[in-house]
């Protein structure tokens, strides 16, 4: 019988080795397979159960060794078939689903996004137009308009929602599109293509002339106070045509304008944040505070809470100033600025520990007061490393600023979420080159002063 | 005059670093410190110009008692006290001419000094000073572009800005090699001809020898000889340092 103990570890994992005398060995062995037992049961798919089977040979085979001829068995293949289990738990619980990764899918996203929309041809806007009234009422004024050797009219003079009018407009551009479309008294376009979801666009014939058939849209009074007033409502002709040369589109200058404020909010962080942290460093600093029990006492408690509020991500402290400030880019400013403090507080407190005390006896021995002392020993040690470190945080906080206008903290990230959520794809690449230029920019601009500071 | 009396100094962790103290320093003088290293040097030329707070003890300049002064008398004191130390402690980023014309601060009016304007009379003294220990042509070059005598005169001439009655000298060849330390002692030298005091820790014996008119030795904060320089011959410098002595001759030569 007792030639045959290790057969014991076919019925119960572990029990060879541990009546053979390795308790450890056999008690683990027993628990791990048993762990992994029940997470297969709880998670896995059928062909997991060869891991747990495999073991369980395993476990016969070393209980064998030991015991015939007294080593173990090499641990490879337990190692191997636990870890796979756990890497099977990781896949699934990570929800990665290789199906879901559609090459068309991601072509039709990045294919828009090689054509950055940033600059468009330069054009010009020819326009026309002609006042009708809706709803009708007793006399309506003639829809007609003469303007710069154009006139445009409709018959007939007023109509309801969603009846037939005739437009027709002479003088404009020959044989060019045009852009028909309506406006509401209070400056609401409306389309008139079908479904009124698309815009009318016809063009002109060889005098500058065209005509239509339109409806009036049906959402044409949606908002209007009172649907019965009659007011006038406009019918517009646009036209344009390059006139050559390049100009900034729409998206172009409202990611400008989106950089312009990210890069400000930095900035405007950066420096409230370097207000408030040199004062407090100046109590963070062991080398000033630590003479008497008291003054250590702040220096800890100061110390302790820079490392606290350092530790937030300014992410998150943007989701809260988003509650308490409202949407914008000044919640961002706090956020960063709450965060900056904390980090440069840290980074002063550093320096002003590392001063040489040397500079400072000697300006004492000389006589100087205490603010001159400050004034020639102290601020000549720190001004360069401050001013270092000041920069190399405006650098993050550009970044920063980025990630935290996706939480609506304004600026080009905000921009960035909007052109996503209307999924234009080609406004999205404008963004991602300008934060790439300016990121890449603003390193290799921080590292030169930096360099030239040290 | 400068007289010490009974001096003492406990650091708050305990160290005794001076034990009762006490000696006088004629006008004109040439007064070397010698001891080793933690003997007590340093602390004594500071608790001079009270930039350690003696524990116990009076040090009187021109019969003004310096540990009783205010601070705004302590200033006053202090202007008159040039110091030279044997790390420089330059303001290393800061211009030499800096370094220089802050040895004025004790003088000019402290709201312009803060807005870092001088006047143009304290320049030129800055320009002179640097001239006297040769080096005028370095004057806007950062201090730490400097080579170690330079650096060490450029702690001259901030001194010498000072106009002072009294020159505390720590140790300030030991950073420097025996060439150099001869040309920066010519120059203390020199200013005490001028009728300057001065007190100066040294290490080497030929230094004592050659520049002191008078010595007192410290070992563990005490003092432990007074005299001339010729009164220390090898053996008597064996007593004061012990077994270090030998080294200390060897690297003097
Ligand atoms: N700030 C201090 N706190 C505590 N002990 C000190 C301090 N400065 C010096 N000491 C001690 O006082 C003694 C004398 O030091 P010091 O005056 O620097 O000697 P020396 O200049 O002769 O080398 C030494 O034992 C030194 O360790
Ligand atoms: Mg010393």
């Amino acid at each position: 019988m007792s030639e045959r103990k290790w057969l014991l570890s076919a019925f119960l994992p572990g029990a060879g080795q541990f009546l053979g005398g390795r308790r450890y060995r056999g008690g683990a062995i027993l628990l791990l397979w048993l762990i992994l037992v029940v997470i297969v049961a709880a998670y896995g798919q059928p062909i997991w159960w060869i891991s747990p089977i495999l073991i369980w040979l395993w476990n016969i085979w070393d209980a064998f060794h030991l015991q015939r001829l007294g080593r173990e068995a090499s641990l490879f293949l337990p190692l191997l078939a636990g870890l796979s289990v756990l890497y099977g738990i990781g896949w699934q619980i990570t929800q990665i689903d290789l199906r879901s990764a559609d090459m068309r899918r991601a072509l039709q996203i990045v294919r828009p996004m090689l054509r950055p929309d940033f600059v468009q041809p330069r054009r010009e806007l020819n326009q026309m137009w002609v006042e009708i009234l809706v709803p009708c009422k007793e006399n309506p004024p003639r829809a007609f308009n003469k303007l710069d050797g154009k006139t445009a009219m409709a018959t007939p003079d007023c109509a309801r929602v969603g009846e037939v009018v005739i437009v027709s407009v002479q003088g404009l551009w020959p044989n060019t599109d045009t852009q028909i479309w309506w406006q509401t008294p209070i400056g609401d376009p409306k389309m008139l293509g079908p479904n009124e979801s698309q815009m009318l666009i016809l063009p002109t014939d060889d005098n500058g002339a065209l005509s239509a058939t339109i409806r009036v849209p049906t959402t044409a009074l949606v908002a209007a106070p009172d649907p019965s007033l009659a007011l006038p409502h406009r019918v517009y002709f646009d036209q344009y045509r390059n006139v050559g040369g390049w100009e900034l589109s729409f998206n172009g200058r409202e990611v400008l304008k989106g950089a312009g404020v990210t890069i400000a909010m930095a900035l405007m962080a950066t420096v409230l944040a370097s207000l408030f942290a040199i004062p407090i460093s100046f109590l963070a600093a062991r080398n000033l505070m630590g003479g008497h029990p008291v003054t250590f006492a702040i220096y800890f408690a100061v110390r302790t809470f820079l490392n606290v509020l350092r530790s937030i991500e300014s992410l998150i402290l943007a989701l809260i100033f988003v509650v308490i400030v409202g949407l914008g880019p000044f919640a961002g400013v706090l956020a960063l600025a709450l965060h900056s403090i904390a980090a440069l507080g840290k980074l002063y407190a550093d320096v002003l520990e590392s001063i040489d005390p040397g500079p400072i006896e000697a300006i004492r021995a000389t006589g100087a007061n205490w603010a001159q002392v400050v004034r020639y020993a102290v601020i000549p040690q720190i001004i360069s490393p401050f001013v270092a470190f000041t920069i190399y945080r405006w650098d993050i906080n550009v970044r920063s600023a980025t990630i935290i206008g996706l939480v609506g903290g304004g600026g080009i990230g905000y921009l960035l979420v909007e052109l996503i959520r209307i999924n234009d794809m080609r406004g999205v690449s404008a963004v991602f080159i300008t934060i790439a230029v300016i990121v890449i920019a603003l390193d290799v601009l921080s590292a030169r002063i930096r360099e030239r500071l040290v | 005059m400068l007289r010490v009396e009974h001096l003492t100094k406990i650091y708050p962790n305990g160290t005794v670093a001076l034990k009762d103290v006490s000696f006088e320093v004629p006008d004109g003088e040439f007064l070397v410190v010698i001891g080793l290293s933690g003997s007590g040097k340093s602390t004594l030329l500071r608790c001079i110009n009270r930039l350690i707070e003696p524990t116990e003890g009076k040090i009187y300049w021109n019969d003004v008692d310096i540990t009783a002064a205010s601070p705004a008398q302590l200033r006053q004191i202090r202007r008159q006290i040039g110091m030279i130390f044997q790390q420089f402690n330059l303001v290393r980023r800061s211009k030499v001419i800096t370094n220089v014309l802050a040895g004025r601060l004790g003088y000019v009016n402290p709201w312009l000094s803060l807005l870092g304007i001088w006047p143009a009379e304290e320049r030129r003294r800055a320009l002179a000073a640097l001239e006297r220990v040769g080096i005028a042509d370095k004057a806007y070059e950062r201090a730490d572009a400097l080579s170690g005598g330079q650096q060490q005169r450029v702690g001259i001439a901030r001194a010498l800005m000072q106009e002072p009655r009294l020159i505390l000298a720590d140790e300030p060849v030991a950073s420097l090699d025996p060439v150099l330390a001869h040309s920066i002692l010519q120059y203390l030298e020199e200013l005490n001809k001028e009728g300057v005091t001065v007190i100066c820790s040294l290490h080497f014996l030929d230094l004592v020898h050659r520049y002191a008119t008078r010595v007192i030795a410290l070992k563990q904060g005490v003092k432990v000889f007074e005299g001339k320089p010729q009164e220390i011959d090898r053996q008597r410098f064996k007593e004061i340092y012990g077994e270090e002595a030998q080294e200390v001759r060897a690297a003097s030569l």
